[in-house]
């Protein structure tokens, strides 16, 4: 701390020199724009003179004689002026010419007050900034400085895969911390202060929770072949923005999904969950380590919102933010091995991945697409928007929010009507610890239970794809008398088609 | 050996000061050429705006001379160009003084550093 005073001392000290120096400044532009204005002050008189000499043919005055003397004398010739033109120069013309070369030394003159009277400006302001951090350093008035810790890649948003140079399976990186003051913005940030208070607090528990989840799912990960979430787990995994990408971006690496940081809270659905955020916020607001009141601010991300159709012309938004909190939900719910399917799913390896992931359903029945880009109906398509994560996130949490219990029912947004359907149908799901096409156990799914009549969401999977499902899964799948044949996941499309 | 060393240190410190003022000489000298530039570039414009019906008087001493306007125009020329290759020399001029202050510099402060040792020796033997 007795440190932390010496510089604050020293920074003092410097700040005074720095504003010190500006004044002297100012006050030299300010006495520059005196002499200037003198000067324009007698062209002007001058210019009145020349005005009215030729009025007359000679004039009656007191001619000055030396020093002290005056004599009555005549001023004749009155139209013929000798100028100086400078450097010992002269010139002899009429009134008007005078007049002439008059104005154009006015020129001069107004340019050189014009640019004197900027700098002043300028140094004026700077002045002012100078006090300004005075009063900072020497925590004199209610500033408040401002801190926020920033991930390494969180504030950068990226409509592509960020290029990290880590060999896959490596484990992903620590945490960067670094500080991140903003002086400039004390007053506006004291109205967004109370706003982070709150949500700072309820993101630590979930940032701890999230951490261990984290670790174990690297443990997983390591395992596994992360062709596609090398890249992404390299990164800063911690951070928000970077774990929905991780998910977002593992289910379609084609999309570049932009992830908004926004300075917002999380909403208020994500407060009765258990988050599992990693921050990395110091949340001390008010420290006193700098000799300043400090508060400590979180970059969240905010959720992307997509509009979906689900029949009838009604609309749901979908919140990126739910998906990424209903992952992190079931990675806790179901430990390592819900995580690492979760990857598996979104992961698309081969071109029939795509089609498993992009379906829609029809009368209970999946039915992949015809192209992946485009949604069958208005009735029966997820997905309205061309993004085509959600369609996946969609399906994704079909398949692994099954586990969830009642508390996901507290969800209070509109999203929620999707994920009111996954909760009645409590199924827990254990994927193979490999991705396989066909596991080679057949399994027989209930029907979709009536609770959620309203939403067609896309099922899991094609046929031949589901019986991965090893437990019970959520009834809209498809029908079983197909699964023991085993045939081309096209050729069932197809025929599911017809 | 440490009044050795003092006395060293005080002829560069001397030599030092000749420098700095010698390279304050050519800064003023140069900074008067400076204004006379402006100045006659001033009097270039005023001649170019005026035409032959007024005469134009040089002032010499307590004498206003009459010029000719062309010869007076091709004399404040050739003052500007005399006035600018001044300014050249000037320059370099200053930046070979700026130079040899710098080593001069370099010199005194080695030289101080050798008769602080000097200086630490001595206490410490005394």
């Amino acid at each position: 701390m007795a440190e932390k005073g010496q510089v604050d001392i020293e920074h003092l000290g410097g700040v005074i020199r720095l504003r010190e120096e500006h004044e002297k400044v100012v006050k030299d532009c300010e006495s520059r724009i005196q002499h200037w204005k003198k000067v324009s002050g007698d062209y002007e008189a001058l210019n009145d003179r020349l005005k009215t000499l030729p009025d007359q043919l000679s004039y009656d005055i007191m001619v000055p004689f030396g020093p002290l003397a005056f004599m009555p004398g005549k001023l004749v010739h009155t139209n013929e002026v000798t100028v100086l033109l400078g450097d010992n120069w002269f010139t002899k013309c009429s009134a008007k010419q005078a007049q002439k070369i008059v104005d154009h030394r006015m020129k001069y003159v107004k340019n050189e007050l014009d640019g004197l009277s900027k700098t002043i400006k300028n140094f004026e302001a700077r002045v002012g900034f100078a006090k300004n951090l005075e009063t900072i350093s020497a925590s004199k008035g209610d500033y408040v400085d401002i801190r926020e810790e920033v991930g390494n890649n969180d504030s950068v948003v990226t409509k592509g895969k960020q290029r990290m140079a880590h060999k896959p399976n490596s484990k992903p990186k620590q945490d960067v911390f670094f500080d991140f003051k903003e002086e400039d913005e004390e007053n506006e940030e004291e109205s967004r202060d109370s706003g982070s208070r709150k949500c700072i607090m309820t993101e630590e528990e979930l940032w701890a929770r999230l951490d261990e989840l984290e670790k174990l799912e690297e443990l997983q990960d390591e395992q596994d072949k992360l062709s596609d979430n090398g890249d992404m787990n390299g990164e800063d995994t911690s951070s928000s923005s970077s774990e929905e990408e991780k998910d977002a971006d593992a289910a379609t690496p084609v999309n570049g999904l932009s992830l908004k940081p926004g300075w917002s809270a999380l909403p208020s659905s994500t407060a009765p969950l258990r988050q599992d955020r990693k921050e990395e916020e110091d949340f001390e607001e008010e420290e006193e380590a700098n000799c300043l009141p400090t508060i400590y601010f979180s970059h969240t991300v905010e959720p992307k919102k997509v509009r979906i159709n689900t029949g009838k012309n009604t609309t749901l938004k979908f919140s990126e933010r739910k998906e990424q909190k209903e992952h992190s939900k079931r990675k806790k719910k179901n430990g390592h091995s819900n995580g690492h399917a979760h990857h598996e799913l979104h992961k698309i390896t081969t071109p029939a991945d795509l089609y498993r992931l992009f379906v829609d359903v029809k009368n209970g029945e999946p039915i992949p697409r015809k192209s992946i880009l485009k949604s069958r109906s208005r009735e029966n398509s997820v997905c309205s928007d061309t993004s085509e994560s959600s369609a996946a996130d969609f399906e994704e949490r079909r398949i692994m929010g099954r586990s969830f219990s009642h508390d996901e029912a507290t969800h209070s947004d509109t999203s929620d009507g999707i994920t009111e359907e996954d909760s009645p149908t409590a199924v827990l799901l254990q994927p193979p610890s490999r991705f396989e096409a066909f596991s080679g156990t057949v399994i027989e799914k209930d029907p979709m239970p009536s609770a959620v009549p309203h939403l067609t969401i896309s099922p899991p999977a094609l046929p031949t794809i589901l019986e991965k499902k090893q437990e019970e899964v959520a009834p809209d799948v498809a029908p079983p008398q197909q699964a023991p044949k085993r045939v081309s996941k096209f050729k069932a499309a197809r025929l599911q088609q017809k | 050996m440490a009044e050795a060393i003092q006395k060293k240190l005080k002829v560069e410190v001397e030599k030092y000061a000749q420098m700095q003022k010698e390279v304050s000489k050519s800064m003023s000298a140069r900074q008067k050429l400076e204004t006379q530039l402006t100045e006659n570039n001033i009097v270039k414009e005023e001649l170019d705006l005026l035409d032959c019906s007024n005469t134009v008087y040089k002032l010499i001493g307590p004498v206003l001379v009459k010029q000719d306007l062309d010869e007076a125009k091709a004399t404040v020329a050739k003052r500007l160009e005399y006035i600018n290759g001044e300014i050249q020399r000037y320059e370099t001029l200053l930046k070979d003084m700026e130079k040899k202050s710098e080593q001069h510099r370099e010199v005194l402060s080695s030289l101080q550093q050798e008769f602080q040792k000097a200086q630490g020796l001595a206490v410490g033997k005394v």
